[in-house]
C-alpha cells in the first residue's frame, strides 16, 4: 500500500456532498463554499452537544441517587449498593497507591491484559491463519472446519474447569480459555472473508500473469481484511467477557478478580474500580483496531 | 433437471459452415462493397492469432449435464477485432472463460500462435465487467500489478503503468483508488491494466455493460483507437449489437444453448471515422440482418429457460 487516504477526510467531503442541496437553498448562491462548512460544523456540534447530555445525564443520575456528595444521609441509594463517583475516584487513587491484596493496582490490570494478550495474539495469528487456509483450500476445510463447527456452540468458559484439571491452576488455563472462545470466532470471520472474495478479481489477478502466492498475498489477504477485522473487533468484546471468566477460580491476580474478590467484602467501590477499568481497556481496544481498520481498510464496503 | 431440453445433434459435417453461408444473409446486400459480409472464420489458418478447434464444453455429467458449448472451430487473425454476440446463456462467457484458461474445454483445443493454451497467463490480457478492480491499491498500483506479478521491478513497472493511464485518459488520477472514480473511468483503468501486459490478445467480457449508453459510445470511440494504436487481437464478448457494429472487424452470431456459430460476417463500420456513424442508413440494415438472426435464437433460450424452470 502506498499512501492509504485518511478516511475521515473522504467521510467528510461525503457529508457536504449531501448537504450541498439544502446549503445551497439555506443560503445565498455563491457562499456554498462557506455555507457547507457552517453546515457541517453545525452538525457536528449538535451531535456532540447530544453525546455530551447522554453522558451528562448518565453522570447526573448517579450523582443524584448518591446524593450530590452532601454525606451519606442525603442518598436514595445506600453507599454500600452504589458508591458515589467521587467514592470510587477516591477509591481508584488509593488502590492506584496502595493496591489491592497485595499487589499494585498496575500489577492486576498488567496480569489481565497479558492473559488477554497473549490468547489475543495467539488467535490472530493462528486463528486467522487457520481461517485463511480454510477459505483458500477445500482439503483444509475438509480437515479443520468439523472440530471447530462441532465445538462451537460449547459455552467456553464449561471448559474453564476441564483445563484447570489438564493444564493446573497456572496462567495456561486461562490463556486456554480466552483462545477457546475467540479462536472460531476469528478463524471463521477469517474463513467467510476470504470465500467472499469475488472470483472476478481472483481471476483478473491470474489473468495478469500472478503466481499463486502473489494471488494470496496481493488479492486474497487484502480483500478479506475487512472481513477479518469485523472478526477482530467482535474477539475483543467477546475477549474482555472470557477475562472474567478465567478470573472466576483459581486465582488471586488481575482486574476481573480483584472486582470479584471485592464484591464478597461488599467493597462495591472497588467492584466498580475494576468494572470500569476493563470497560476502559475494551473501550480503549476497540478504539485501536478501529483506528487501525480505518487506515489499513480505507476501501471497506466500496466495489471498485 | 430431468426435463433439460436436448437440442438433437445437428446432422452433417459441418453444421457451422453451413449456417453461415445461410440464406438470412444472402437476402441482405451480399456484393464486395457491403459492409457487412458474411465470411467463414472456421477454417483452420496456419497463421492464425487465435485457433478455437472443436471447442465443446459440459457442465455436470449424466442426465443434469447442461451441454454450454457444441464443437466451435474459430481462426481469429492477428489484429482482428472479433465481437460475439449470443442470447443470454449461450455460452459467449464460457467460450470467452476457455480463452482465458480459466475453464478448460470437454473437448477440442484452443491454440494461441499455434501453442496450446493451458490456465491463465499474462499473454492473453483479460477487461472484466466491472468490479474486477483491486481497490486496495491506487489506479497506478492497479495498472502496474500485472507487470510486478511478472517481476518487473517496481520502478520499471510503475513507469509502464504511468504510460498506460496516460493512454486511457486518466493522467492526474494515478494516486486515486478505484472506488473514488466513476463507473467508466473504472473501466479505464480495467483496460489499462490488461494493456500494461502487452498481451498477444486482448479478451473481454463485456467491459462496458454496466456503463450508461454515453459513457459507452466514448469508451467505445477510445477503445477503438487504442485498439488502431497497439495493434491487438481483441475477442470481445457484448450484447450489444450496436457495439459489435461500431468496433468490431469480424461478428459472430451465435445460437441458443448449446453455443453455437449460426453465422459469421466481416465488417467495415470500424473503418469510419464518423462516430455517428452508428446512425447511418447502412448500419441499420446490418443492425437488422443480425438482429434478426439473434431474435430466433433468443426466443429458443426462451424457451430453454422455460422448460429448465417448468
Amino acid at each position: 500500500m502506498t499512501s492509504p487516504l485518511p478516511r475521515n477526510a473522504r467521510k467528510g467531503s461525503g457529508v457536504a456532498d449531501a448537504n450541498d442541496a439544502s446549503v445551497v437553498t439555506a443560503s445565498a448562491a455563491g457562499a456554498t463554499a462557506s455555507g457547507e462548512r457552517t453546515a457541517k460544523s453545525i452538525e457536528d456540534r449538535r451531535r456532540r452537544l447530544l453525546t455530551f447530555f447522554s453522558f451528562g445525564g448518565m453522570l447526573f443520575i448517579w450523582f443524584a441517587l448518591t446524593g450530590f456528595g452532601f454525606g451519606t444521609g442525603s442518598a436514595l441509594v445506600s453507599p454500600v449498593f452504589l458508591p458515589s463517583p467521587g467514592a470510587v475516584v477516591e477509591r481508584f487513587v488509593i488502590l492506584s497507591t496502595t493496591g489491592y491484596q497485595g499487589s499494585s493496582l498496575l500489577h492486576h490490570v498488567a496480569i489481565s491484559m497479558m492473559r488477554f494478550g497473549i490468547a489475543f495474539a495467539f488467535c490472530i495469528v493462528v486463528g486467522v491463519g487457520v481461517g485463511l487456509l480454510m477459505g483458500m483450500s477445500l482439503t483444509a476445510r475438509a480437515l479443520l472446519d468439523p472440530p471447530i463447527e462441532v465445538t462451537r456452540p460449547i459455552p467456553k468458559l464449561a471448559l474453564l474447569p476441564l483445563f484447570i484439571i489438564w493444564f493446573g491452576i497456572g496462567e495456561l488455563s486461562k490463556v486456554l480459555v480466552i483462545i477457546s472462545a475467540l479462536f472460531p470466532l476469528m478463524s471463521i470471520s477469517a474463513m467467510q472473508a476470504v470465500r467472499g472474495v469475488s472470483l472476478r478479481k481472483i481471476q483478473a489477478a491470474y489473468s495478469l500473469g500472478a503466481s499463486r502466492w502473489t494471488v494470496f498475498r496481493r488479492v486474497l489477504l487484502p480483500a478479506s481484511l475487512p472481513g477479518i477485522f469485523t472478526g477482530i473487533r467482535v474477539s475483543i468484546g467477546i475477549g474482555v467477557t472470557m477475562l472474567v471468566g478465567a478470573e472466576l477460580i483459581a486465582t488471586s491476580d488481575g482486574v476481573a478478580w480483584m472486582a470479584l474478590s471485592a464484591a464478597d467484602f461488599l467493597l462495591t467501590d472497588v467492584v466498580l474500580v475494576g468494572v470500569l477499568i476493563m470497560a476502559a481497556i475494551g473501550y480503549g481496544l476497540d478504539r485501536i483496531a478501529r483506528l487501525i481498520e480505518n487506515r489499513l481498510v480505507h476501501w471497506s464496503g466500496k466495489d471498485g | 433437471m430431468g426435463l433439460h431440453l436436448d437440442p438433437s445433434p445437428v446432422p452433417g459435417p459441418d453444421p457451422e459452415r453451413r449456417l453461415s453461408s445461410g440464406p438470412a444473409i444472402d437476402s441482405t446486400d451480399s456484393t464486395d462493397t457491403a459492409p457487412l459480409q458474411t465470411v467463414d472464420l472456421s477454417a483452420v489458418r496456419a497463421d492464425a492469432k487465435v485457433q478455437i478447434r472443436q471447442v465443446s464444453k459440459q457442465f455436470g455429467v449424466g442426465t443434469s449435464a447442461v451441454r454450454a458449448l457444441d464443437a466451435i472451430d474459430l481462426a481469429i487473425m492477428p489484429q482482428d477485432f472479433l465481437c460475439v454476440v449470443g442470447p443470454s446463456g449461450c455460452g459467449k462467457s464460457t467460450l470467452l472463460n476457455i480463452r482465458t484458461g480459466f475453464e478448460t474445454p470437454s473437448t477440442g483445443t484452443v491454440l494461441l500462435d499455434g501453442q496450446p493454451v493451458s490456465g491463465p497467463g499474462a499473454e492473453r490480457g483479460v477487461v472484466f465487467q466491472q468490479g474486477a478492480l483491486f481497490n486496495w491499491m491506487s489506479v497506478v498500483d492497479n495498472v502496474a500489478f500485472g507487470p510486478r506479478a511478472r517481476g518487473v521491478s517496481s520502478r520499471k513497472a510503475r513507469q509502464t503503468a504511468m504510460e498506460h493511464v496516460e493512454m486511457v485518459g486518466l493522467t492526474g488520477f494515478e494516486d486515486r483508488y478505484p472506488y473514488e472514480l466513476s463507473g467508466g473511468m473504472q473501466q479505464r483503468v480495467g483496460i489499462a491494466r490488461a494493456l500494461a501486459n502487452n498481451p498477444e490478445v486482448l479478451l473481454m467480457d463485456e467491459p462496458f455493460a454496466a456503463l450508461d449508453q454515453q459513457t459507452r459510445e466514448l469508451l467505445q470511440e477510445e477503445l477503438k483507437r487504442i485498439w488502431r494504436r497497439s495493434g491487438k487481437t481483441v475477442l470481445w464478448i457484448t450484447h450489444s449489437i450496436d457495439e459489435a457494429l461500431f468496433l468490431a472487424t469480424h461478428i459472430l452470431v451465435m445460437t441458443a444453448r448449446p453455443g453455437r456459430i449460426k453465422a459469421s460476417f466481416r465488417s467495415s463500420f470500424y473503418e469510419d471515422p464518423d462516430p455517428l456513424v452508428t446512425t447511418s442508413a447502412a448500419f441499420s440494415e446490418a443492425k437488422r440482418t443480425i438482429v434478426s438472426l439473434l431474435r430466433d435464437e433468443s426466443l429458443a433460450a426462451q424457451r430453454q429457460e422455460g422448460v429448465r424452470r417448468g
